[in-house]
């Protein structure tokens, strides 16, 4: 009763807002209801924008639970984009599956040692993770804008972006007519991987160091493998989740390819309250939420800014209902710092 | 010593019947002391005496259940600490109060009880220099208290209090993190200071350094006030101390001594430095197995780091432990699995408190083939294994799925024995076992302890309680200030000896 409760009252302070931009307000929200889920296309651009979403809210909520507060996905996203963007030229003329294989784990691989430097620092340095991967995620956007501008720059194209990807590269349409592609699945399957992984034995000590790393070194867990691993995992996933972006639905590497997805995964991960079921939830809603509010300024003319408000006013309106049913690490604040550097750090930007 | 004054001065502090009960507990049991102006007024005991608790209500941090109290003869009754110190009473523990990031300045306009927040840097600087001068410190104003250490520190609030008006001073253990030169000092200061009419409540077990500084002393233990008032002159140590620690049974072994064998922990000269604090400061033990040895001393002498340098969580600067011949040192996992069992002194150590209690029962063996398959937990498993373990340990309520921290302390203790007297240890490392337990539970905890003993097991026992060392304990070594001041067979052990032993006085 609460929950809905909050987000009637998040419905009507946005319905405020509309009306005072002189919009109607049940027009505009019938639009983004639409958007959302209201046609093939529509629920296509829900699920293909919740993939990588949940496949990044996954990686971080391992790593939460570990108490390891992680923001770097927005850059391990782009070095997972660019090490599938580098894989998939070089295996330009192979056959697909080899193409796409070699492309997903470069991708993994390159997000991964993204995430290792910050990772070694911590463990060994207790270098502070949640500067250090924000940091990283700068020098990832300054790379990236390098190799766009140089060498990954075809000749023809005045603007900053890669060639598009070879055919072999590219990910099969899973549903015609939207733009949803296999990439999805992978993101299925990293939810499931974390259902089984909250319920297993290493997750169980993972998570008991989170709550505890006094009681867990004590029974044996060591804090070095388990904040390496935790941070490698989420890297991987973010990488993973930059191949997505680049061989399921942009087709080709660009400056953009990032844009927020990176910071709202971790926003995902506290949201879902670190759980599986909680993430695909969350993932769900905030694709629904984007999906809904590009339709809504297309067809109801709301400017921008606008439908990026009302959307944020929807979610706080959830979080402020799910914040107490938050699983609740011992260092459950610092999950919520992390979550605010991220939303702070990743200001929503014109994603497609 | 002291000046004296005539009976005409009204008392800076009259303490009158004050009590006060935490739920069962009886901190305070009708204390009355009376503070003159102009004198050092020592309160001494043990740790939960009640020390800190009148401490508290004095300064008006806590409200007392009866009593009343009265500064320079008006009716007192501070409803907050800020009241208090508007009053004029200044409450100085070892937490200090002056604002980080601020200067010495800063800190002393802008601390003043009822300051308004404008500060004036040169009035400022000046009332320092004042300050400072009436009492021989060398206080700049523009010093960051960050980079001020910790001694300096304390005597900067210390004088500020008195800058600010204070007549009367708590100091709360104030000598407990300080080296040999910085306590002269602070005594230093704490004479001029009586000397310039302050009242000063010294509040301390270091029985040293009271009877060079102490006008009079006053004796509590249990809440009780056992000696009021001691004259300086009359004042002998080792009757203070037997005071403090109360009279011991006089036969307290009623156990059957279990067969001793080899040598299964070796603890050799461990040195560990801390920030505040003696830390350790070279310590060796050895425990052969069917062997209890009871560790004692004032809280703050390094029992927390032997206890988890014992255990493998802290890396000692010097120094080596060994398990059954084995290089443990530094290594938790390696004391683990040495077989080592640890109860620590803070529960929340030793449990993950918003986990459930099955979870934390079991946290010592995740992969037993009962509890897990192919990597996955079975949760009706655990739940039914820690049922049992629950019950048998007399865990109320004897709930799996609850999270830990509904439990209370006495149920959280029973649960920390659960899981790690669940299997017979190696080594066990008991930090105040019975801390929080009624007295039967507490005799089932200790019988269990000595259980350890019986079936071959070392055990160290570090506990405040004499009564749990003299019933356990085969052998006594006391620790003061990191160092390991005596050590005898539990059977020569006095009151007047281990509490001396205690204070820092060597026998």
């Amino acid at each position: 009763m609460i929950v809905l409760g909050s987000v009637a009252l998040g419905l009507a302070v946005g319905a405020l807002l509309l009306r005072l931009a002189g919009h109607d307000p049940v027009a505009s929200y019938a639009a983004m209801v639409r958007g959302a889920v209201g046609s093939r296309f529509a629920i296509g651009e829900t699920l293909v924008r919740a993939a990588p979403l949940a496949a990044i809210g996954v990686g971080v909520s391992i790593a939460l639970r570990a108490g390891v507060f992680t923001i770097g996905s927005e850059g391990q996203l782009v070095m997972g984009a660019v090490g599938a963007t580098l894989a998939a030229l070089w295996l330009r003329e192979g056959p697909p599956f080899l193409t796409i294989s070699g492309a997903f784990v470069a991708a993994a691989v390159f997000g991964a040692l993204w995430a290792s430097l910050p990772a070694v620092l911590r463990a060994r340095f207790e270098v502070n993770e949640i500067l250090s991967t924000l940091l990283f995620n700068y020098f990832a956007a300054y790379l990236l804008g390098y190799l766009l501008r140089e060498p990954l720059k075809p000749p023809s194209s005045p603007i900053s972006q890669s060639e598009v990807l070879p055919p072999a590269a590219l990910l099969p349409s899973l549903l015609p007519g939207t733009r949803l592609h296999v990439g999805v699945l992978v993101a299925i399957a990293a939810a499931g991987a974390f259902a089984l992984w909250v319920r297993s034995v290493p997750g169980f000590r993972v998570d008991l160091f989170g709550q505890n790393s006094t009681l867990a070194r004590h029974v044996g867990v060591s804090p070095t493998w388990t904040i390496v691993g935790v941070m490698l995992v989420a890297g991987l996933l973010s990488g993973v989740a930059g191949w997505s972006q680049v061989a399921g639905l942009h087709r080709r590497l660009y400056v953009e390819v990032a844009s927020g997805v990176g910071y709202l995964g971790v926003l995902v991960a506290v949201l879902g309250g670190l759980r599986p079921l909680g993430v695909i939830a969350a993932s769900l809603l905030m694709a629904a939420l984007q999906a809904g509010g590009v339709f809504m300024e297309q067809t109801a003319h709301i400017p921008a800014t606008l439908s990026d408000v009302v959307q944020a006013l929807i979610l706080l309106s959830f979080a402020a209902r799910l914040g107490p049913r938050l699983w609740r690490p011992r260092a459950s604040a610092g999950a919520e710092i992390a979550a605010e550097e991220s939303a702070v750090a990743g200001a929503p930007t014109r994603g497609t | 010593m002291g000046t004296t004054y005539g009976r005409e001065q009204v008392p800076a502090l009259e303490v009158r019947e004050i009590s006060r009960s935490f739920g069962s507990l009886r901190a305070l049991d009708r204390v009355d002391l009376t503070l003159r102006t102009g004198e050092v007024h020592a309160l001494v005991g043990e740790n939960g005496a009640g020390k800190s608790t009148l401490a508290k209500i004095v300064a008006g941090s806590l409200r007392p259940d009866i009593g009343v109290m009265r500064l320079f003869g008006e009716p007192f009754r501070p409803r907050s600490r800020s009241e208090g110190a508007a009053a004029g009473v200044a409450y100085v523990r070892q937490q200090l109060s002056l604002v980080r990031g601020l200067t010495l300045a800063e800190n002393l306009q802008l601390g003043r009880p009822g300051a308004t927040p404008m500060f004036e840097p040169t009035r400022a600087a000046q009332e320092l220099q004042e300050v400072s001068e009436r009492f021989g410190l060398r206080l700049h104003p523009d010093h960051l208290i960050d980079d001020l250490p910790l001694a300096e520190r304390q005597k900067a609030e210390i004088v500020m209090a008195v800058a600010w008006g204070a007549g009367v001073l708590l100091l709360d253990e104030p000598s407990s993190a300080l080296g040999p030169q910085e306590v002269d000092a602070l005594l230093h200061l704490c004479s001029s200071l009586r000397d310039s009419g302050v009242a000063i409540l010294f509040i301390s077990h270091r029985l040293r350094e009271i009877a060079a500084i102490a006008d009079r002393v006053t004796v509590l233990r249990q809440g009780r006030v056992m000696a009021s008032a001691v004259e300086v002159a009359e004042f002998d140590p080792h009757e203070i101390a037997t005071l403090m620690i109360g009279d011991l049974p006089v036969s307290t072994r009623g156990r059957p001594v279990p067969k001793q064998g080899t040598v299964r922990l070796e603890a050799n000269g461990l040195q560990v430095r801390v920030p505040h604090g003696p830390g350790l400061r070279g310590v060796s033990l050895s425990v052969r197995g069917g062997e209890i040895v009871g560790v004692v001393g004032v809280a703050g002498s390094g029992q927390d780091e032997l206890a988890q340098v014992l255990t493998g969580l802290i890396h000692p600067d010097v120094g080596r432990v060994s398990i059954d011949g084995n290089d443990v040192t530094g290594s938790a996992r390696g004391a683990m699995e040495a077989g080592v069992s640890y109860l620590p002194g803070d529960r929340s150590d030793g449990l993950a408190l918003e986990l459930s209690v099955a979870d934390n029962v079991t946290a010592k063996r995740p992969t037993d083939p009962r509890l897990a398959r192919h990597g996955l937990r079975l949760p009706k498993a655990i739940r039914d294994f820690a049922r049992t373990l629950l019950v048998s340990f007399e865990v109320r309520p004897p709930v799996p799925e609850m999270p830990a921290r509904l439990l209370s302390g006495g149920n959280q203790q029973k649960l920390l024995a659960a899981r790690e007297l669940e299997t017979t240890p190696s080594v066990l490392v008991a930090v105040g076992p019975t801390k929080g337990l009624d007295p039967v539970a507490t005799k089932v905890m200790r019988d269990r302890i000595f259980d350890v003993a019986t079936r071959g097991g070392a055990v160290v026992v570090i506990s405040a309680d004499m009564d749990e060392v003299l019933d356990l304990a085969h052998r006594v070594v006391v620790l003061s200030a990191g160092d390991v001041t005596d050590e005898f067979p539990a059977w020569e052990c006095t009151p007047a000896r281990l509490g001396a032993a205690m204070a820092g006085i060597t026998a």
